[in-house]
């Protein structure tokens, strides 16, 4: 009975600071990243050739955890198979903080664009079985940032 | 060539559904899952326990130390009993009962492997009359004469190994929960054979089913007595008091057995032996 009553404790508690946090992460995301649009960052590693650039590594990265009535729902789902939905957020906010935080690196520099844009994820969990439920993402590539005018090329 | 930034689709990579509508689906899928596989396997063991051998179920207890019994008035006229009551039990050839009495103050009796049935001082002590024990012998030799212990070792190992299984490796070992109450209705339905087993061993000997009323009254009032609120029956190894009694009742009217007749009282030397005279 005690065991029941932890559990339904820690479930309300994960939910609700959980849904309050991802509502307020992505009010967040969404606003940064209209402020942010101005700075295309492209996946293609062939920079345009018209105009000098100087280049930089630039890179962000984030690592989040679930809440645990999100990490109860993946080990049920874990038992019935299907779309494990509840960690589909948790991966998009990470991947968009990421590279949200790559971009804002780029723009203190000054850069027109970021280049060859790409991803890493990693489960930060390895060896702890199903203790820690993080992931950490990657977002990294190269920032181009204007030096001089096309003619000098 | 012009570079511009797009924007995404907001939300094409989360599905969206209510986090609670997915618990609810989830966890009732998985509930019926464990459910059902706890409840055929529980079926399976009921099944084949049986066929083990008695001799089997008596070697496995051989290694246990068991308290050699003494020749007191109490074991004595325990034993008397107890020979009564198997006779008109009509156990199989094979099967043997043994009497173990503990002289401890605990307010029960059970019946365990190997054909040992053991009862406590605390239990004997309340009772009012012989024909009280003659059914809580009856009762318990009946969970013998069916086999009921290795029946309930065999489901029990048996299920804690397939629900280890399933979900040792997750963070769901709060799900065993809904195995352990469907496990408890196997033994809601032992208990219920053996009261109904014990009640025909009773009539049989004094011709009347008065000691059966008067147990479960005697269990009863002690429940009520020492504050033990039966709670919810799915939760319970054994049926709520009221309705064991109602049960047996209604058994004994349908088999126009009388409920109520002269009791036979218990001898004195044995009341004395109990308080450790």
């Amino acid at each position: 009975m005690t065991n029941l009553i932890i559990f339904l404790l820690l479930m309300t508690l994960g939910y609700l600071v959980g849904q309050v946090a991802e509502k307020k992460h992505y009010k967040s995301i969404i606003q940064r990243e209209k402020r942010l649009s101005g700075l295309p960052t492209i996946a293609s590693r062939f920079p345009p050739t018209d105009r000098l650039f100087d280049q930089s590594l630039v890179m962000g990265n984030t690592v989040i955890s679930v809440d645990y009535f999100k990490r109860f729902i993946a080990a049920l789902r874990n038992l019935l198979g299907g779309r494990v939905t509840s960690y589909e957020s948790l991966l998009d906010r990470a991947r968009r903080e990421s590279l949200l935080r790559m971009k804002q690196q780029a723009e203190a520099m000054g850069a027109e664009y970021v280049f060859n844009v790409k991803y890493e994820t990693a489960s930060i969990s390895k060896g702890r079985n199903n203790a820690i439920g993080s992931v950490e993402v990657l977002a990294y590539g190269t920032a181009l940032i204007a030096c001089g005018p096309s003619d000098e090329v | 060539m012009k570079f511009e930034h797009r924007e995404i689709p907001d939300g094409i990579n989360v599905t969206d559904v209510h986090p609670l509508k997915e618990l609810v689906v989830l966890l009732s899928g998985a509930t019926i899952l464990i459910v059902a596989l706890v409840y055929i396997l529980g079926l399976s063991a009921g099944f084949m326990a049986p066929y083990i051998p008695f001799d089997t179920e008596k070697r496995l207890t051989a290694s246990f130390p068991v308290e050699a019994p003494a020749d007191t008035a109490v074991e004595h006229y325990l034993q008397q009993v107890t020979d009564r009551v198997v006779e008109v039990m009509d156990l199989p050839e094979e099967i043997e009962v043994t009497l173990h009495y503990s002289d401890g103050d605990t307010v029960n009796a059970f019946a365990t492997l190997g054909g040992n049935v053991v009862v406590f001082r605390g239990l004997l002590q309340k009772l009012p009359n012989e024909n009280a024990l003659a059914m809580l012998l009856a009762h318990e030799i009946a969970h013998i004469k069916h086999r009921d212990p290795i029946v309930s070792l065999t489901r029990g190992v048996t299920i804690s190994a397939a629900l280890a299984v399933l979900l040792g490796f997750s963070d769901l070992d709060l799900m065993g929960e809904a195995g352990v109450y469907t496990m408890l209705h196997f033994s809601r339905t032992m208990e219920q054979q053996a009261d109904s087993e014990a009640l025909q061993a009773v009539y049989t000997l004094y011709g009347h089913t008065h000691g059966a009323s008067d147990l479960f009254d005697t269990i009863s009032a002690w429940h009520k007595a020492s504050g033990n609120s039966e709670g919810v029956e799915f939760m319970q190894s054994h049926p709520l008091d009221q309705k064991r009694i109602k049960t047996l009742s209604a058994q004994a009217t349908s088999k126009h057995w009388p409920q109520a007749g002269e009791t036979t009282p218990l001898p004195q030397r044995f009341i004395d032996g109990l308080k450790g005279q």
